[in-house]
């Protein structure tokens, strides 16, 4: 079963006559244990995406619709106090920008003890405390970064301290937006293994934002790839990237260097940019920019159609042959 | 305590001591022998000006002369009145009390008014009451604040007759305790009106803008994220971090606060140093003009630092920088 | 062209448009103060402490000077001394903050001190011995207010200078070999100048405040007809004359608003601005 299902989520923001789509009726579901990464260029809808299920978008100039299903409860129209509730106990999120995911005034463990016994209202200030150190140990850190502040940290730090504040309530759900873009290799590499064992250890099922095709192939079971609001394609890892359907795909393939060892091929980058979402391209979202395009192609947006166990694609070119 | 009090302690220190070479400066470039200066035009008297002349060590190189003021000042001779004689630091320590108390409680209203105004419009960001208020600002912080004493004088003293337009204290009722207290909280009103009403405008843009730019900050959304309730979030976080700017500019407002008191001094009569300021230059009392600025810039640096230290205990980064 | 461009930034910023149709009314009132000025601001009339009426339309002061024509030739005064402070604190102010800000290092320190302290310092009342001490001439007026308001953009000037100073451009003039000084000249100031503009407009404001506020203390120059002078001698009358002081008043409240308008939709113009720019050099 499904932890999380996510079904016709559109999202479209309003300024002024303009009416951007971020989200057009995405469809998704990640099972209980597993690992999503959702990859895609910058303005591809994956944080539009989460801040949607997190139900943390502004209110008034943005329109959501459609579901979203995490552990049988449905998110978009959950009541502010259930949501509260929910939020952080049965999913959690670890920021892009860990640099300033804490208030630069409070002190790391008295803001952490803080979230903590907002959910945990019956727990003395001391066992707040034991809990909080318990948890920067577990993301190897010392139990003096309690009383630091943000500024006192590196950004490794900062983010082990994001980590740490994610598992704080052993979410079901954990959701990494770009959470080490912003580190150095050494220590991305680092960290990465260390979630992995986490969520090992603790049984905790992870999506995973970023644009980096090599952390997905590293430390995820499935990947989704987003492109102007749209899912284009999903599936097993290993089974996109040795095979991957959409042009799409293909290209954010070649445009990595690390799949290109054994066959030499340059690196190849793909023309063009997003289309505008507020007027978009009538026909598939990924056609201006597709080498593969026909004339269908710029008629109608194609379906998203199985390809085998849990793989789809939205082209009307995949699998060799015109898909109407 | 910090480098960077330190740092900020020794620049008032640097202001006061430049305050002193002006001083100095301004009397001995002025016009006319500073002797002259000193014992006032119209009333040369000869062995007052011998007096004077050794006083100051006219005679003497510049240098030595600078010392020589340097040393007396901080021996706390400011010099003597030549009006009426009376040393000045006696005559300005009576005046301290009536000016702190007006300045801060109008800076202290003010930048409680003033916070809360803006808060209440960064929440409603967009709408009209926002642009409305935002215009009365403009309005209310080009206006002058002795013009803002007259029309308050004008309406509530002269037309309403409903408070008292002078002074400190009713002369005619001779009150004694809680009425005394009372009765000078009475003639506080308007002169802490006309002062609060010029200051509102610097603390409401300053709390609006900064809430603002802290509701947008990262931070706000992680802890949204973890189910932190909204009021929580705004009383124990938003504000916390919106409430730094504030008192930067509490800080930076105490030169004007002391201008922009002075005047409102003279409006309503208060019996202050602004006041005392225009007796002097009336009087061309100079040593006691002097003494008077020399005060204020001491007082201003001083009340400049207290806030710098307040800050710094309130902003964990500030003293980090220093380590 | 260029006007057209420039005609369209104020039309389409409220606050620029506004401020600048103010503008124009206050040039045409100083300029033209002789000839719409229904009387002569200086000629004492036997009509005394007039309320408005039709002859006198802002009433007369304590001796018979017509309101409204005093209010007209005010307004000279207010825009030379504001003009005119405002332009020795942008000099000095750009000077001071360009000198620190690209030369940095010692220099950038004692500049840096010395804004520090003009910080902390009360002007107001260094302006008000100066005044009382050196006479209280509309030139002496305008000076010193000048030579003690500086301090803001110099602060701005210093910012401008260490962030521009790291941009390519910049650094290819010094790898070229022009002379720093010329650098300072052509490049760093040209190029930074415009919040300073920004500010030094909103400095006109604040000096028409300052002088009105001398003149209201009886330090304005005797010699000329200012709003505070005629607030000053109205005060005496406020419940017999209450208009004496309220429409001044009411003139410097106007002349200041014009200025933080035009000086806010200046920073607002050229803050988006500015933005877009580095969006297109970064994309």
């Amino acid at each position: 079963m499904a932890l999380l299902s996510i079904r016709d989520l559109s999202v479209t923001y309003h300024s002024g006559t303009r009416h951007v789509k971020a989200l057009n009726s995405l469809n998704l579901d990640i099972n209980e244990g597993e690992s999503l990464g959702i990859v895609g260029e910058s303005g591809s809808g994956k944080t539009t995406l989460i801040m949607a299920i997190l139900r943390l978008l502004p209110k008034g100039s943005v329109e959501i619709s459609g579901e979203a299903f995490l552990n049988g409860k449905e998110l978009i129209s959950l009541k502010q106090e259930e949501l509260l509730k929910m939020r952080w106990e049965e999913m959690a999120l670890v920021f892009q920008k860990s640099m300033n995911a804490l208030s630069p005034v409070h002190k790391i463990g008295v803001l952490m003890s803080d979230i903590y016994r907002i959910h945990k209202p019956e727990v003395s200030k001391r066992d707040a405390r034991r809990r909080i150190e318990e948890l920067l140990e577990l993301v190897n850190l010392p139990s003096r970064v309690y009383d630091l502040y943000p500024h006192e940290l590196s950004g490794g730090m900062m983010q082990r301290v994001s980590i740490a504040l994610s598992l704080m309530f052993n979410p079901k759900l954990l959701i990494l937006d770009e959470a080490t873009t912003a580190l150095d290799v050494v220590t991305q590499t680092q960290i990465l293994e260390e979630i992995v064992a986490l969520e090992k250890k603790l049984g905790i099922t992870r999506m995973m934002i970023t644009h980096d095709m090599s952390v997905v192939a590293s430390t995820c079971k499935n990947v989704a790839v987003l492109y102007a609001g749209c899912l284009l394609e999903t599936g097993l890892t290993q089974d996109v990237l040795v095979e991957p359907l959409h042009p799409y795909t293909q290209g954010l393939i070649k445009s990595f260097p690390v799949f290109d060892n054994d066959t030499h091929q340059p690196l190849q980058s793909i023309g063009g940019s997003l289309p505008d979402l507020s007027s978009p391209p009538p026909g598939c979202i990924f056609e201006p920019r597709c080498i593969k395009a026909c004339d269908m192609c710029r008629e109608s947006m194609p379906r998203l159609k199985e390809y085998g166990q849990g793989r789809f694609a939205a082209c009307h070119l995949a699998g060799g042959e015109i898909n109407v | 305590m910090s480098r960077y009090l330190g740092r900020r302690i020794l620049t008032g220190i640097l202001c006061i001591f430049v305050a002193l070479c002006i001083n100095f400066v301004i009397i001995h470039a002025a016009p006319g022998n500073p002797i002259r200066l000193l014992v006032g035009k119209d009333n040369p008297n000869p062995q007052m000006i011998a007096e004077l002349t050794e006083k100051y060590g006219l005679d003497q190189p510049k240098i030595v002369q600078f010392g020589k003021y340097v040393g007396n000042l901080l021996k706390g001779d400011m010099g003597v009145s030549i009006y009426t004689n009376e040393p000045v630091s006696d005559m300005i320590i009576d005046r301290l009390a009536p000016t702190a108390m007006l300045a801060l409680t109008a800076a202290v209203l003010a930048a409680i008014i003033g916070t809360a105004l803006g808060i209440f419009c960064a929440r409603r960001v967009g709408t009209k009451l926002d642009a409305i208020m935002g215009s009365v600002s403009y309005l209310f912080d080009s206006t002058p604040s002795f013009w803002l004493g007259l029309m308050l004088i004008l309406i509530f003293a002269s037309t309403l007759h409903v408070l008292p337009t002078s002074g400190m204290i009713d002369m005619r009722a001779d009150n004694e305790g809680f009425a005394k207290v009372l009765d000078i909280m009475k003639h506080m009103i308007l002169p802490v009106s006309a002062l609060t009403l010029t200051l509102i405008p610097y603390y409401f843009r300053i709390a609006r803008s900064s809430i603002i730019q802290v509701m947008g900050e990262d931070f706000i959304t992680t802890l949204r994220a973890t189910g932190m309730p909204e009021k929580r979030i705004f009383r124990k976080y938003i504000f916390r971090n919106a409430i730094l700017p504030t008192i930067t500019v509490f800080g930076i407002q105490m030169a004007y606060l002391v201008t922009g008191s002075a005047i409102v001094e003279i409006v309503f009569s208060w019996p202050g140093m602004g006041s005392f300021v225009m007796t002097a230059i009336t009087r061309r009392d100079y040593p006691l003009l002097m003494g008077i600025y020399l005060v204020l810039s001491v007082s201003v640096a001083v009340m400049m630092i207290v806030v710098d230290v307040l800050y710094s205990a309130l902003d964990p980064r500030i003293s980090h920088e220093s380590k | 062209m260029r006007l057209n461009k420039t005609l369209k930034i104020i039309k389409e910023n409220t606050q620029l448009k506004v401020g600048c149709m103010m503008l124009v009314i206050l040039f045409l009132a100083a300029l033209l103060a002789p000839v719409i000025a229904p009387h002569n601001p200086n000629i004492l009339s036997d009509d005394m402490v007039v309320a408005p009426n039709m002859k006198y339309w802002l009433g007369t002061d304590g001796l018979g000077r017509d309101i409204l024509s005093m209010i007209l030739y005010g307004a000279r005064t207010s825009l030379v001394v504001g003009f005119t402070a405002a332009m020795i604190a942008g000099i000095i102010g750009t000077l001071l903050g360009g000198f620190a800000g690209y030369f940095g290092g010692r220099i950038d320190g004692v500049i840096g001190e010395m804004i520090n302290i003009f910080m902390m310092m009360p002007t107001f009342f260094l302006i008000l011995i100066v005044v009382a001490l050196f006479g209280s001439g509309l030139f002496n007026v305008m000076v010193v207010i000048g030579l003690t308001t500086w301090v803001g953009n110099a602060k701005l000037m210093r910012a401008q200078a260490m962030s521009l100073r790291q941009r390519t451009f910049i650094k290819s003039a010094e790898s070229i070999g022009e002379s720093r000084m010329a650098i300072l000249f052509k490049h760093i100031i040209p190029n930074g100048i415009f919040p300073i503009i920004a500010n030094t407009t909103m400095g006109v404001a604040g000096a028409i405040l300052t002088e009105s506020s001398l003149a209201f203390l009886g330090l304005g120059d005797p010699n000329v007809i200012s709003w505070g002078q005629i607030i000053q001698n109205g005060k005496s009358y406020l419940v017999d004359g209450w208009w004496m002081c309220v429409f001044a008043g009411l003139a410097i409240i106007f002349t200041v608003i014009t200025f933080y308008l035009i000086g806010d939709g200046l920073n607002r113009v050229l803050s988006p601005k500015l933005r877009n720019l580095g969006k297109e050099v970064r994309g």
